[in-house]
């Protein structure tokens, strides 16, 4: 589904993310951690054709990012860390600009709405200006954007900020769903217990570079996941 | 602190004169030097070359019969009209809509203090704006009536006087419209609505102001008796920047005192303001049926979504889309003496009021220019276009598309207003018809180009793309400057190849510089906003 193959990117003379690969199959739930600063955003951002690396290779079933970003475009939907939405718009007319984006049939992308607006309660807010949401309202519209076109790959970066509880547990059953679905999931994220829980495979990054990733219990072992990255980030 | 705040909102407004956001550094110093000879330059030059004339005009007559004191009133009152004008739209907004509002507020700054830095910036703006005005009026009054330690102490005194006027001025209209925008549901288009009846006041006096100013000179001994005895207050300000001490303490007094009363207003109700989340009622969602768009069609509709849902935005880059047909009007009614009128003034060059009507609606076109700030706009959410499949071209094309759609449909009634009326040969009247619409089209790429080449994208308050950046400034005065030379060469040298060939050159320059602006639009200026 997704292939990183020796992404470097470099910001002035430091190397942001050096020689980095990764590969991420269809059904999984893929963990990207790692301290602040350590290249998991850059990594994401590269990903989805927000920032152009220096080397290396990004292939979305095949297509390279680089090469026919376009195509690639079609197959994923992008979180960001920060959801800064059109404050501008109204929730549903967001939504209905990312549809129209992806050309989803009017039926379609309603019942859509319908379903995931009700499923994390902003349905009654999707008239009212994004500006007038919180942090975690722009974070479900967000997630609700990201789910309209049915794509292959979800690139998140934090989504579990911002969200209450309840939004929280639906976002990882939304996430399960989809893989079990036949989708894929590349997200980044600090909740290592979460990380624990939901995610088959993990990749753990430090200064830029990869330095452990497999299954899950691949990388940890019988130790707790929390163990394992402390003592990584130790070394 | 308050010079830590002031000092963090000029470099956000000054940002692109030393940071080169394309290349992702800090500009030379000749280059930043560059940028401030350049805006020094259309400060001073062009609004304070206008004002010296006018002052020029008036000093003289009426410093002769002892009416210095009519001079200053008349200069300051412009000086007052321009600053609060300038600065009138960024107040609101400055004073309470920055996005760092809650950071600050967070951080162990004193209330007073935060108010004081934005005061502080609106009363820089206003400062700026009403200088071009009151510096022209000082110094030629110096050098008319000589230049006594009273008139130059009382002179600047006065100054000062006046670009407190306007900033108090300014800072009443901001909390009046925040007042009012609160309990309002359009308040985007209630705010230009308002803005817009100040701002034809303004302008009627404005186009009135040569005559008045003929009729004052005319009159000045009946009219200065009427005002010394009507209003003497107003004397007293003249009286000022004549030297009058007497005049300087009380107006000192009286604009401190004033001061005082609008500070204690503001910052008792800052936190109440800057902090409201309004007090409209919730929107319900009710499920409607949805038109499918292309995703042309969709950005072209979210433009317009950012266009028309900010009132700075409008204001400050969307008059033309009212004035051109309020000119439209004005020229069907007024336009054949309007060109009869030029062709008798410049009687030795043919159709020249068909050219110089032309370039007057040029300069018309250059009042749009939302297409400039719309990439900046785009703001911390730029990640959305960069992420979603479609082509950075399709988006470039889509800003342009809002500049070229709201400028060309009222100047196409224009141009069919203005060739109905302007006693010219057919193919003058075709070309005054194509080329003002060429330039449309010319003004919105070029705008778009200078959006892409001069982005600011880390704003906290988004008058700083809308009003304060080099890109603004260039595609404004630059369109002014394109106007007047449109005009003025066809005056020099232009009448003589004649209007149809000097309009046809006019018009293949504005197609061919379209046309190649926007190729580099699609190619490189496409991969420099995917890179922004």
């Amino acid at each position: 589904m997704l292939k990183i193959e020796h992404l470097t990117k470099t910001f002035g003379t430091k190397k942001a993310v050096d020689d980095l690969s990764l590969h991420i199959q269809p059904g999984e739930i893929y963990g990207f951690i790692g301290h602040n600063g350590a290249g998991k955003t850059t990594t994401l951002k590269s990903v989805v054709g927000i920032l152009q690396f220096d080397e290396g290779n990004i292939t979305i079933n095949g297509t390279s990012i680089r090469e026919d970003p376009l195509t690639c475009k079609k197959q994923f939907a992008y979180i960001p860390d920060s959801p800064d939405l059109y404050d501008f718009m109204s929730g549903i007319k967001y939504l209905n600009f990312v549809a129209d984006i992806f050309a989803i049939p009017a039926q379609e992308r309603q019942e859509k709405i319908r379903t995931y607006a009700g499923l994390l309660e902003l349905t009654g807010d999707l008239a009212q200006p994004v500006s007038a949401y919180s942090h975690g309202m722009k974070q479900k519209l967000a997630v609700i954007a990201a789910w309209l076109h049915s794509p292959k790959l979800i690139v998140m970066d934090e989504p579990f900020v911002g969200l209450d509880p309840k939004a929280s547990h639906l976002l990882k059953q939304m996430m399960r769903e989809h893989c079990d679905g036949g989708g894929a999931i590349f997200f980044s994220t600090h909740v290592l217990e979460v990380a624990e829980k939901l995610c088959d495979k993990v990749a753990i990054i430090k200064q830029g570079k990869l330095i452990k990733a497999g299954t899950m219990e691949e990388v940890k072992g019988d130790d707790s996941l929390e163990e394992v990255f402390l003592e990584l980030e130790a070394e | 602190m308050l010079k830590v705040l002031i000092k963090k909102q000029l470099t956000e407004v000054f940002k692109s004169y030393f940071y080169d956001a394309k290349n992702n550094r800090m500009r030379s110093k000749w280059a930043v030097a560059g940028w401030f000879v350049f805006f020094i330059a259309i400060m001073a030059g062009l609004l304070g070359g206008m004002f010296t004339a006018l002052a020029l005009s008036m000093c003289p007559g009426l410093t002769a019969v002892g009416m210095g004191w009519l001079y200053f009133l008349l200069m300051g009152g412009i000086a007052i009209i321009l600053g609060a004008f300038g600065s009138v739209f960024n107040s609101y907004s400055g004073l309470y809509l920055a996005k760092d509002g809650d950071l600050l507020l967070s951080m162990p700054i004193p209330v007073k203090t935060v108010i004081a830095a934005r005061l502080t910036n609106v009363y820089l703006m206003g400062a700026m704006y009403a200088a071009t005005v009151m510096l022209p009026a000082l110094i030629v009054y110096w050098i008319t009536a000589g230049p006594t330690v009273a008139r130059v102490i009382c002179g600047i005194l006065l100054f000062l006087i006046v670009t407190v006027i306007v900033l108090l001025l300014s800072a009443i209209l901001g909390w009046v419209v925040a007042k009012i925008s609160l309990k309002l549901k359009n308040k985007s288009f209630i705010t230009v609505l308002a803005s817009l009846l100040f701002i034809v006041a303004y302008y009627v006096v404005y186009f009135r102001a040569s005559d008045m100013v003929q009729d004052i000179i005319q009159n000045a001994g009946a009219y200065g008796t009427q005002i010394k005895g009507a209003s003497y207050a107003l004397y007293l300000f003249g009286r000022t920047g004549e030297g009058d001490w007497m005049a300087a303490a009380i107006y000192l007094a009286v604009t401190a005192l004033c001061f005082a009363g609008v500070w204690i207003v503001l910052s008792r109700s800052f936190l109440n303001i800057a902090t409201a989340s309004g007090k409209t009622g919730k929107v319900r969602y009710t499920e409607k049926a949805v038109k499918e768009k292309t995703p042309f069609g969709a950005l072209l509709s979210k433009e317009f979504a950012r266009f028309t849902s900010n009132p700075s935005y409008m204001l400050n880059c969307g008059l033309g889309v009212l004035l051109i047909p309020a000119c439209a009007v004005l020229f069907l009614i007024k336009g054949r003496e309007i060109a009869e009128t030029l062709n008798q003034v410049f009687s030795g060059m043919p159709d020249c009021a068909a050219v110089l009507l032309c370039a007057s609606l040029c300069l018309l076109s250059s009042m749009n220019n939302m297409a400039t700030p719309s990439v900046s706009l785009e703001g911390k959410s730029i990640w959305i276009p960069q992420s979603l499949p479609v082509q950075a071209k399709t988006v470039l094309r889509a800003k342009t598309s809002v500049q070229m759609l709201l400028t060309a449909i009222p100047m196409l009634l224009a141009v069919i207003c203005t060739a109905a009326v302007v006693p010219a040969s057919l193919p003058v009247k075709l070309l005054l018809c194509i080329m003002p619409l060429l330039y449309s089209v010319f003004s919105a790429v070029s705008g778009t180009v200078a959006g892409v080449r001069m982005p600011i994208l880390n704003w906290t308050n988004e008058l700083a793309p809308i009003k304060q950046s080099g890109a603004i400034m260039i595609t404004l005065f630059g369109g002014w400057l394109l106007s007047i030379a449109l005009a003025g060469l066809y005056l020099l040298v232009g009448y003589k190849i004649g209007a149809t060939l000097y309009l046809l050159l006019w018009s293949a320059l504005f197609a061919v510089l379209s046309l190649i602006l926007l190729k580099w639009l699609d190619t490189k200026g496409a991969a420099a906003f995917s890179a922004l």
